[in-house]
């Protein structure tokens, strides 16, 4: 589904080399929930971008859906990402200009889909984060944690295989995060594949799955419960 | 490419949240329209009158002043050897005694009419009054009936007011006092001056201006076969192709030395004359095409001003976009397309400001009339100004890397 082997990404600027991934390793099946910690600057963004075609990396081999994605122009990638991946951001990233709706409809327009079928799709993702009734409202009438919720119902209307989120919760109070890792947990039983960074251990224990993630490695952790410890193995191994 | 992936709607409803720069970049492309479009129906209009032709041998003739002074001084055998005299210097095509000259801006001019009598109608005419070299010297062209004969050449005492008998007239003032009549039949017809005077047309020229290059009736020209015996005349020379500034001193030395008792003065060429009477033509139009860059650049500027202010502040926003599947070419089209939306309103209120500048220069200062295609034309030159300007700041736009979503908080 999502695999990654020996991935490197160096960032160089005049005075230093940051290895940000240095044999970078992770297989993520079908239907999984991951959750990434580690501390800052581990890399887990990084790992996010390069997962998400974001950002291009130097060594090593990354296959999505099956396909060879190392080299791939700009169109490529972005069709690949328009399709595949939706996004989630700690700062929500919507476009404040734009209503709700409008907002849904950003990646659905670059998909190519017709009105209607846009529409209806707005609609239902609107409607499954609870926010139907506020489509012509602007992001900054809404809290946070609706603007989150209106931010997966942008990553979500595409359809996409596998659901990217960077800090989802880092910017939302604890009510707010459990509600928006809540409604995660519910998409992820209906199929999405779900990777997610977070520092909050406590949220991370409710993925199925924990990786650790420490100098640009995925790496092993004591404190982590049995049952991560296994997933953790079989990343390592994978 | 999909039509779905025009964003038309969206762009145009994020511009209304964020109306004040785009609405004063409309507003500049308007009034930049309307001065363009303006200006460069005027510099037409310039250029084609300036573009007419006098139908005289423009390049290679020049002329003079002679003015004779003192109780013996005689007009008549001063201009007849004066005549011989240029006539057989190297280098000289041909001359003759005149006038006025051809757009200079000074002459005389007459009332015609075919029938004789008060209250009927008139054209006006320039006239000139040449021997039978006329034609020759101002290089013209008898397109029906013939040229003056050395006999119908008459001396015009000072103080004369009778007019000779035969007379050769342009074209257009033939077809101007006959229109139910081609040009040719005009020939042999009788024309009046002063309301009684008969005169007979003996042959039409294809074309000469009249001296008054502001005249509407540029081509109304009338030829008298006359040779005026005033103390100061002019002579007109057409130099062999190529020979007019070495004669010109030549001519001018020649002349002073065959007769002490006159002064010569005003020696210039037709060239120069040409240039002096459509001096504020030209100046105009150097004045509204400077006009008509600086602000067309200044609008230019103006435009990548405003996209780049929009990039910078939209940078997060387009790295989310890129992250949400924009290709860099669908980034592109965002700030060409918005652009292009701000443009539209610019022409749109361009094309009523600019008919509407031009209807009150036609009250004012009775210019013509646009002609309607200045409009459309005048819209899409702002539109592709504004679209060659935006394409920079786009192209920067579509180098953001799309990890600015993730990486900016
Ligand atoms: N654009 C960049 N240029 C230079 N160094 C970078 C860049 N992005 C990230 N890094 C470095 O790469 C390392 C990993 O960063 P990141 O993946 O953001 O860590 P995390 O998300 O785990 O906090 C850090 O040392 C960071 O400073
Ligand atoms: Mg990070």
């Amino acid at each position: 589904m999502l695999t990654m082997t020996e991935v490197k990404k160096i960032f160089r600027t005049d005075l230093v080399e940051t290895h940000a991934l240095r044999d970078f390793n992770l297989q993520v099946d079908e239907g999984e929930f991951v959750a990434v910690t580690g501390p800052s600057g581990s890399g887990k963004t990084t790992f996010l971008n390069i997962a998400g075609l974001l950002e291009t990396f130097e060594g090593g081999k990354y296959e999505l859906d099956g396909q060879d994605v190392s080299r791939l122009n700009d169109k490529k990638r972005s069709q690949l990402r328009n399709e595949k991946i939706g996004f989630i951001f700690q700062s929500f990233n919507l476009i404040p200009d734009l209503n709700l709706f409008d907002n849904v409809d950003v990646p659905l327009r670059y998909r190519g889909f017709k009105g209607a079928e846009r529409k209806k799709r707005i609609e239902e993702s609107l409607e499954l984060v609870g926010l139907a009734n506020r489509m012509k409202h602007l992001p900054s009438q809404l809290s946070g944690g609706q603007q989150q919720r209106v931010a997966i119902a942008r990553a979500l209307a595409g359809n996409p295989r596998f659901l990217l989120a960077d800090e989802p919760t880092g910017n939302l109070d604890s009510k707010m995060a459990l509600s928006v890792l809540e409604l995660l947990k519910q998409i992820n039983d209906q199929g999405t594949t779900i990777v997610m960074v977070t520092h909050d251990q406590h949220l991370a224990t409710q993925a199925k799955r924990n990786i650790y993630v420490r100098d640009g490695r995925v790496s092993e952790l004591s404190e982590l419960t049995d049952i991560n410890e296994i997933n953790l193995h079989q990343a390592a191994n994978g | 490419m999909s039509s779905n992936q025009w964003e038309i709607g969206p762009i145009f409803r994020a511009l209304m949240r964020n109306k004040v720069g785009a609405i004063l970049i409309a507003i500049q492309i308007a009034v930049t329209m309307t001065i363009v479009v303006n200006s460069i129906f005027i510099i037409l209009e310039r250029a084609t009158k300036i573009e007419r032709e006098s139908g005289i041998d423009e390049i290679n003739s020049f002329y003079l002043t002679t003015t004779g002074f003192g109780s013996n001084f005689d007009p008549k055998s001063t201009a007849t050897n004066d005549l011989e005299l240029i006539r057989s210097t190297a280098g000289v095509l041909d001359a003759i005694q005149i006038n006025a000259i051809p757009v200079s801006g000074g002459g005389w001019s007459m009332s015609f009419q075919t029938e004789p009598g008060e209250e009927k109608e008139t054209e006006g005419a320039a006239i000139y009054m040449v021997d039978e070299h006329g034609i020759n010297a101002l290089d013209l062209e008898v397109i029906a009936g013939e040229n003056f004969a050395a006999g119908d050449v008459r001396w015009r005492p000072a103080g004369v007011r009778d007019w000779p008998d035969n007379v050769i007239i342009t074209k257009v003032l033939a077809e101007s006092l006959f229109p139910d009549i081609g040009y040719q039949d005009v020939v042999g017809k009788t024309i009046y001056i002063q309301q009684n005077e008969p005169m007979i047309v003996k042959g039409i020229v294809d074309k000469i201006q009249a001296p008054w290059v502001g005249w509407d009736d540029l081509e109304h020209t009338v030829l008298t076969p006359e040779i005026t015996e005033f103390e100061s005349n002019r002579y007109y020379i057409r130099a062999q192709p190529g020979q007019r500034d070495a004669i010109m001193p030549i001519i001018e030395e020649a002349l002073a030395s065959s007769n002490k008792q006159r002064i010569i003065r005003g020696m210039r060429t037709v060239q120069e004359t040409r240039e002096r009477s459509y001096r504020a033509d030209t100046a105009m139009i150097k004045i509204l095409s400077t006009t008509m860059i600086i602000l067309t650049i200044v609008t230019g500027l103006g435009i990548v001003g405003l996209a780049s202010f929009s990039v910078n502040r939209r940078k997060k926003q387009i790295g989310t976009r890129r992250a949400l599947g924009a290709s860099q070419q669908a980034i592109v089209r965002y700030f060409m397309l918005e652009n292009f939306l701000i443009s539209t309103v610019g022409v749109l209120l361009g094309a009523v400001l600019t008919v509407g500048l031009n209807m009150l220069l036609v009250n004012i200062f009775s210019l013509n009339a646009l002609d309607w295609y200045f409009v459309p034309a005048g819209m899409l030159v702002l539109w592709l100004v504004g679209q060659i300007a935006v394409f920079g700041p786009a192209k920067k736009a579509a180098n953001i890397p799309p990890a600015l979503a993730t990486r900016t908080v």
